[in-house]
């Protein structure tokens, strides 16, 4: 009999509480299968043949390692949770005779059956939606290659060993509480913690300080480089800032509130201002969670739904044609790439359009003031201040400029035009070693690219009298330098459906592979795909983590509207005794909640605002410049959210009402 | 005119799905005169809980009528209700009932605040109030961190706080050890001398024999009531005690 006492305890147990375990179970199963579908997408040999798979997972396996500790953190705040509701519970057992092994043993039975389903469900939910999901990526990849589906032993024994060791530590925890614990603490254990705060001015500054660096430098973040590296600095101060303000400011603000009498003794205000100071300590560090893990989801799904729409525009800024062929004129190289093209183009039924054809001279210098200075840097010393600072030279002769633009411009030997991509070239003049030009027009278009900045370095196009003077140039410039052949240059557009232009581009890419592999080629559609690929990628991990964290703001709000329900309900009781009618309870009950649960809404609301620059600057480094979209994909997505915060805050805020009456 | 006419009051519960019914109070009827102090006692189960709460209006009599100073408190609408039993009844509970979120000066202060007193005049209340209840010096603390004496002695004043017509206590000295109980009984002679109304529901015959008349309950009816006239309280006690072995042994309603 007493072999199964322990376990029938540990079920009965269960099913007295499930109005917490039920959630916390759901939480325990959701938090399995987002770790086993990241870990099985990691683990898919299918994805290894998308193109750009690499970067996909490596964004999958960072994705796996952020699930992994979000997941404890957060089975980890819930159990507490659960533990602390059940103190009295405990306490009770120990008072009518059990010993603290005895407990134990109960609690270790509590956290088998709690294993064994969550488990079990998660697992078998993870396989289920591993396989929806799965259609849902390729379709957002663009793909119709049809990977198999497939269960991934050893993403399974992964994710239930990670688990198991959660498991096993938040039961050890539990352990300790016990054994820590007396009898007569057990049953008070719900009821303790109720002095009043203390307020630290100190921490109160320092979270306004620490918030006001974070805010400060998403503020004043220059370039999409610094951006990406400062990015995470501003993130941690803000996270810091947020919880020094969460947990001290609050209280500090409350008591400010408490101090002005005429405002403490109204009525309504009398009951909240003093319910929220004790309410903030208690909820402080969970309030903080809900708006970090808000942030969070606001910024991934902002992105990832901006960069995803975006994509398309962004890759056309990139690709100002749909192919370009660049190569050394040697040999018949030219004529032969012509000929692949052309072939092709009839085998794929597409009709290269918008075509020019020239000749132009590369090189890459540094520009300081209207000198070109030239670049000497090794290769192995090409490190990101080489690449920020130097400036792609592509000399035209006049010829070829006129044939292209349809204009009939006329350059002496010591006359040039610039296209500078980005800001104009401002100097009147420019020098390449000895040779100095006056410059006759600062061009604003230009055929083969558009005037939007380059992200990294500089690009500019010169126009010189012919041939003559690009080699003049070079020489000037590399005195030493052999290779200075003039290139020829291939660009055009594509008329065809979509599939025939990507198959086109793979083939002539491939030819041009077999014709001299020093020949440069570029792409509209193929980039495209891979694009897809990477930002699909995103979009599908935004969504994901975004659904992650939303469900755990979700759980965090459903166990803390319970608990205070809890603590709550004898508090109205003696004020209704004292003189309250019900309709003002339920009005100051609706006041206290609504202000608590919007806070961290409000706070997300505000860390976006202010990151919204750094956003902005992340993406420019993807090419995404197009801050009203970015502007209505984060506006839209918080409204979104807010939507269904403030459902969740509707469908808890019911059950709480329930408890206190 | 009495200040509490309590007419024929009975209460009935029922169970939800209508099966069992059990009569709390059968047939009560009494008054109170004003600055009366009156006990009823009774055992566990008599009904008097039942009856406080019914003069509390916090329940709703089955039939029959409660006038508190000519107003039948049973016909009150429920939107009204909250506020005339905040201006007119004061409440004193076994357990406090005192809230951990305000300290005890806020605590005073709650009904107060509950009818919309400016600040000033709370304070000019609370002044003397606390002075006479000897809590002047524990006002800005906290519930938890005073001791069980003075946490009635601030329910205390917080009853009186809103100058009611009647003063309601359910136990009052039930969590009390009996020197923080003999203290409340004090206060609560000292301010009926005052003029104040009371009437206290007890179990201790210690508590009943303080006040000016006793009523005994016994399966939802006044049994027996008692009046000090010129007795004292030892005289009284030893009256009280009597009457609750007779009550107790099963004597005859209206000995």
């Amino acid at each position: 009999m007493n072999k199964i006492f322990y376990p029938k305890l540990a079920l009965t147990n269960l099913k007295k509480n499930a109005d917490t375990y039920v959630p916390y179970i759901l939480t325990c199963i959701g938090s399995i299968i987002a770790f086993y579908t990241m870990i099985s997408f990691y683990g898919n040999k299918g994805l290894d043949e998308m193109p750009g798979s690499i970067n996909l997972k490596t964004i999958l396996f960072l994705g796996t390692i952020v699930i992994g500790i979000f997941s404890t953190i957060f089975l980890f705040y819930t159990n507490s949770f659960l533990i602390k509701r059940r103190k009295k519970e405990l306490g009770l057992y120990s008072i009518l005779g059990m010993e603290k092994k005895h407990i134990a043993r109960v609690l270790f039975y509590e956290t088998v059956v709690v294993t064994i389903v969550s488990l079990t469900l998660g697992l078998l939910g993870g396989i289920l939606i591993g396989k929806l999901l799965y259609l849902l990526l390729l379709k957002l990849l663009h793909f119709t290659t049809p990977i198999q589906f497939y269960i991934d032993g050893r993403g399974l024994l992964i994710t239930a060993g990670i688990f198991l060791v959660i498991f096993f530590l938040t039961l050890l925890t539990n352990f300790i509480q016990v054994k820590m614990a007396n009898p007569i603490n057990l049953l008070k254990g719900g009821e303790q913690g109720e002095k009043e705060p203390k307020s630290s001015w100190i921490v109160t500054l320092f979270g306004i300080i620490s918030l006001g660096i974070g805010y400060g430098i998403a503020l004043t973040v220059k370039s999409p480089v610094e951006a990406i590296l400062l990015f995470f600095v501003a993130v941690i101060f803000v996270i810091i800032g947020t919880y020094a303000l969460f947990t001290s400011g609050s209280i500090a603000l409350l008591k400010v509130l408490k101090k002005n009498k005429n405002f403490y003794y109204q009525s309504r205000n009398f009951i909240s201002v003093s319910g929220m100071i004790y309410r903030m300590k208690q909820n402080a560090v969970g309030l903080a969670n809900i708006c970090i893990l808000s942030t969070m989801v606001l910024v991934t799904i902002s992105t990832t739904v901006s960069l995803y729409i975006g994509q398309e525009s962004m890759m056309r800024d990139m690709y100002h044609f749909d192919m370009i062929v660049v190569g050394e004129n040697t040999g018949n190289d030219e004529a032969l790439v012509a000929e692949s093209i052309q072939k092709t183009a009839e085998q794929r039924g597409v009709n290269p359009t918008d075509q020019i054809n020239l000749r132009l001279g590369n090189l890459t210098a540094f520009l300081e003031g209207d000198h070109f200075m030239p670049d000497l840097v090794a290769k192995e010393d090409k490190d990101n201040n080489y690449y920020t600072t130097k400036t792609d030279v592509w000399l035209i002769p006049l010829e070829d400029y006129n044939k292209m633009s349809d204009t009939s411009t006329d350059l002496n030997e010591n006359e040039v035009m610039i296209f500078s991509v980005g800001d104009n070239y401002n100097q009147k003049t420019m020098t390449f070693g000895d040779r100095s030009f006056s410059v006759k027009e600062n061009l604003q278009t230009f055929p083969l690219n558009n005037k939007k900045a380059e992200l990294v370095g500089k690009t500019c196009y010169i126009i010189v009298k012919d041939e003559g003077v690009i080699a003049d140039i070079q020489n000037n410039l590399y005195p030493d330098n052999n290779s200075k052949s003039l290139l020829f240059g291939k660009f055009f557009n594509l008329e065809g459906n979509d599939e025939a232009k990507l198959a086109f581009s793979e083939n002539v890419f491939q030819q041009v592979e077999g014709i001299n592999p020093d020949i440069d080629k570029a792409s509209y559609y193929v980039s495209l795909t891979e694009w897809y690929s990477i930002f699909g990628g995103f979009l599908f991990l935004g969504v994901f983590l975004g659904t992650l964290f939303m469900m755990a703001t979700v759980l965090i709000i459903y166990f803390k509207q319970i608990s205070e329900g809890y603590e709550d309900r004898d508090r109205f009781e003696i004020m209704q005794k004292v003189g309250m009618d019900k309709a003002e309870v339920k009005k100051t009950i609706g006041k206290q909640i609504l202000m608590v649960f919007f806070l961290p809404l409000a706070g997300a609301t505000i860390h976006v605002a202010f990151a919204f620059r750094v956003m902005a600057k992340m993406l420019a480094a993807f090419r995404l410049t197009d801050t009203g979209l970015i502007l209505i994909c984060t506006i839209v997505v918080t409204l979104i959210y807010a939507l269904i915060y403030a459902l969740v805050y509707w469908w808890t805020a019911k059950a709480y009402y329930k408890l206190v009456k | 005119m009495s200040l509490l006419e309590v007419k024929s009051l009975q209460k009935i519960y029922t169970t939800r799905f209508g099966g069992n019914q059990v009569q709390a109070l059968s047939n009560v009827s009494f008054s109170v005169e004003n600055g009366e102090y009156l006990a009823i006692m009774g055992e566990s189960g008599s009904g008097k809980t039942t009856l406080l709460n019914i003069l509390a209006s916090l329940d709703k009599p089955t039939g029959g009528e409660v006038f508190l100073d000519g107003n039948n408190i049973v016909k009150i609408k429920d939107s009204e209700i909250s506020a005339f039993r905040r201006d007119n009844l004061g409440f004193v509970f076994q357990d406090f009932n005192l809230l951990d979120t305000f300290s005890i000066q806020d605590n005073i202060f709650l009904p107060l605040v509950l009818s919309q007193k400016p600040y000033e005049e709370m304070n000019k209340r609370l002044k003397p109030l606390s002075k006479k209840l000897g809590i002047d010096e524990i006002l800005p603390k906290y519930p938890y961190e005073i001791s069980g004496g003075q946490k009635q002695r601030t329910a205390v004043a917080r009853a009186l706080i809103t100058n009611p017509k009647l003063i309601l206590a359910d136990e009052p000295t039930g969590a009390l050890d009996s020197k923080a109980a003999m203290n409340l009984l004090k206060i609560f002679s000292e301010i009926n001398e005052a003029g104040q109304t009371i009437l206290m529901v007890t179990h201790s015959i210690a508590a009943a024999s303080h006040a000016k008349r006793v009523l005994f309950i016994k399966d939802g009816e006044i049994y027996n009531q008692i009046y000090r006239g010129s007795m004292n309280n030892d005289e009284m006690y030893q009256k009280i005690s009597m009457t609750l072995t007779v009550l107790a042994t099963g004597g005859v309603k209206g000995e």
